[in-house]
């Protein structure tokens, strides 16, 4: 389960190589061969690697390479906790968000859900495949499920966020 | 028995000063001892303020050592889902004829109908906590205690059905923070002839991916138990709460409207009344429909195509397409026009379109106006 997380915050550039990871998380071999790679990404500048950062709200946040957006989704965690996505209520564009605010919602069978913002920043897009395919969260929640992209006003925050294993540390206490 | 002669006093309507009584003026705030639990009931039948305490409760209250069970009920109003769109579910102008209110809740889920004889359920509870099945376990035992020989039974869709076959009640949720509340329905007496009146598509020809409704046929537990009266069913409920849980509850009416006893709750029913929530919140949407076109003078008829994108509640796109010969094209364009950027509402439409109609006085102004009247009626 952490290798398996561990490799799904490559930098996108080896989304191609990866497979793409089914729900149950089953890994073949060939990833394996792009490990050396992944470590020399974990030693250059931490804030602005492709490295996931997570909130206690199961939303995780990839800075892009420019630095300046964040990718923000939800964790594996939250989609099986979740259960089949049948409507995601996103915000528009040029919304303005503290960090922790609601932005919005999913809706399964189980509830609507609310979505926690995990910076500060303005929304600056939002995944329109999401509208007639919202299965993706489920599917894809650290790729094409993507929910929403968002300006990173204070940087800062980010340090604020749990890292990987941080974040595999916290499910694991919470299920106990 | 002492406890439950108190709770059938109250449910009378004898309110004494139940806040003073239970020692603190605001109960529900102070953490309380795990067996000991808490039953409100609202004394507003207004929808909004009773969504809104639902959102305070959620938001303020501390639910991971004991859950809350609110007892409420409404004026007639029609509830859609946070995600649904509110021309496809419900008759807006026979709304409006009739004084029904609409309401978008928080949670998801589909439509349904309220009124006095309705009663709404919300079991607030952590997420942990959250067991949306044993809520509903409370309501059925409740009513086979009352009556034993009542077909009651909960479905994998978490609606509670009579006989097999009516549904009684209907089922959503939200999930916040940390907390989580599960609301149901429960259909006592309600008057089912408004309900089937009201729950029907306003506009024709919508294309979305709002959350749909699933229609189903609906009873009155007082059509299978004449006998069964309010304040009895309040009662069973509140007692299989307490036994379910295994809680010995304290019960209060609450004034969803007291800005004392919940501060800022003035704010979200104000929010949860707005035309931006109710409306505006709607998921993007497209209609497609035909529009049937009368000139009595002649008399003649044509059919003109309508196609709208329809954005946050405002007319995003419009495409008319009347056939020339019964209008200009500049001036079913120039409709088109008008109409982009207001609100998808016949109120705010023909506003738009006055100036319009005014300034057309010439042969084209009875089909212009046949025109306007039809696209307006189109939109509930």
């Amino acid at each position: 389960m952490a290798a398996y997380a561990l490799l799904r915050s490559m930098s996108s550039s080896f989304s191609s190589v990866l497979p793409l990871l089914s729900r149950s998380g089953s890994l073949s071999p060939a990833p394996l061969a792009v490990k050396p790679l992944f470590r020399r990404t974990l030693a250059s500048s931490s804030r602005f690697s492709a490295a996931l950062k997570f909130t206690d709200k199961h939303e995780w946040v990839r800075v892009e390479d420019d630095g300046i957006i964040g990718t923000v989704g939800i964790s594996n965690f939250a989609q099986e906790a979740l259960g089949d996505v049948v409507y995601c209520g996103l915000p528009e564009v040029g919304t303005q968000l503290a960090q922790q605010d609601e932005f919005g919602a999913l809706e399964s069978v189980k509830a609507a859900s609310e979505l926690y913002s995990p910076l500060t920043g303005e929304v600056v897009e939002v995944n329109s495949l999401l509208a007639d395919k919202p299965g993706l969260v489920n599917k894809s929640c650290y790729k094409d499920g993507w929910l929403m992209k968002m300006t990173i006003a204070k940087p800062a925050e980010l340090d604020s966020l749990m890292d990987e294993a941080a974040y595999e540390r916290y499910i694991r206490s919470i299920e106990d | 028995m002492l406890q439950l002669r108190r709770t059938l006093a109250l449910l009378k309507g004898e309110t004494g000063n139940q806040l003073a009584r239970t020692g603190s003026s605001l109960p529900f705030l102070d953490s309380a001892n795990n067996s000991s639990g808490l039953v409100l009931q609202s004394q507003s039948t207004d929808v909004y303020q009773n969504l809104a305490l639902e959102d305070w409760i959620d938001a303020h209250v501390d639910l991971q050592q004991r859950g809350i069970l609110l007892l409420w009920r409404n004026q007639p109003a029609v509830v859609i889902g946070r995600h649904q769109n509110p021309w496809s579910e419900c008759n807006l102008p026979a709304m409006r004829k009739m004084g029904i209110a609409l309401a978008r809740r928080r949670s998801g889920g589909g439509t349904v109908f309220h009124d006095h004889g309705n009663l709404n359920l919300t079991f607030f509870a952590s997420k942990k906590a959250y067991d949306r099945k044993r809520n509903l376990k409370v309501v059925t035992e409740a009513l086979r205690r009352l009556r034993p020989n009542l077909d009651v039974r909960a479905t994998d869709r978490f609606d509670i059905l009579l006989n097999g076959h009516y549904k009684i009640s209907g089922t959503a949720s939200r999930l916040s923070r940390k907390s989580s509340y599960h609301h149901c329905t429960l259909l006592h007496s309600a008057d089912r002839s408004a309900l089937s009146t009201v729950l029907r598509p306003s506009c024709p020809g919508i294309l979305s991916n709002a959350t749909p409704s699933v229609p189903s046929p609906v009873a009155n537990l007082i059509d299978h138990a004449p006998s069964l009266a309010w304040e009895e069913l309040l009662e069973a409920l509140v007692q299989q709460y307490n036994t379910e849980f295994g809680l010995s509850s304290v019960f209060t009416l609450v004034d969803p409207s007291s800005e004392c006893v919940f501060p800022g709750v003035g704010n979200i029913s104000t929010e949860l009344r707005s035309w931006d929530w109710t409306f505006g919140r709607t998921p993007k949407f497209r209609v497609e429909t035909l529009l049937e076109l009368r000139d009595e003078h002649l008399p003649a008829r044509c059919s003109a195509q309508l196609q709208m994108e329809v954005k946050g509640g405002q007319v995003e796109s419009c495409r008319l397409d009347v056939p020339a010969g019964w209008l200009p094209l500049w001036l079913s364009r120039q409709l088109s026009d008008v109409l982009v950027g207001e609100r998808f509402c016949p109120h705010r439409a023909a506003a738009a379109v006055t100036a319009m109609l005014r300034a057309e006085k010439g042969q084209f102004h009875s089909r212009l106006n046949n025109l306007c009247e039809a696209v307006l009626a189109m939109m509930g």
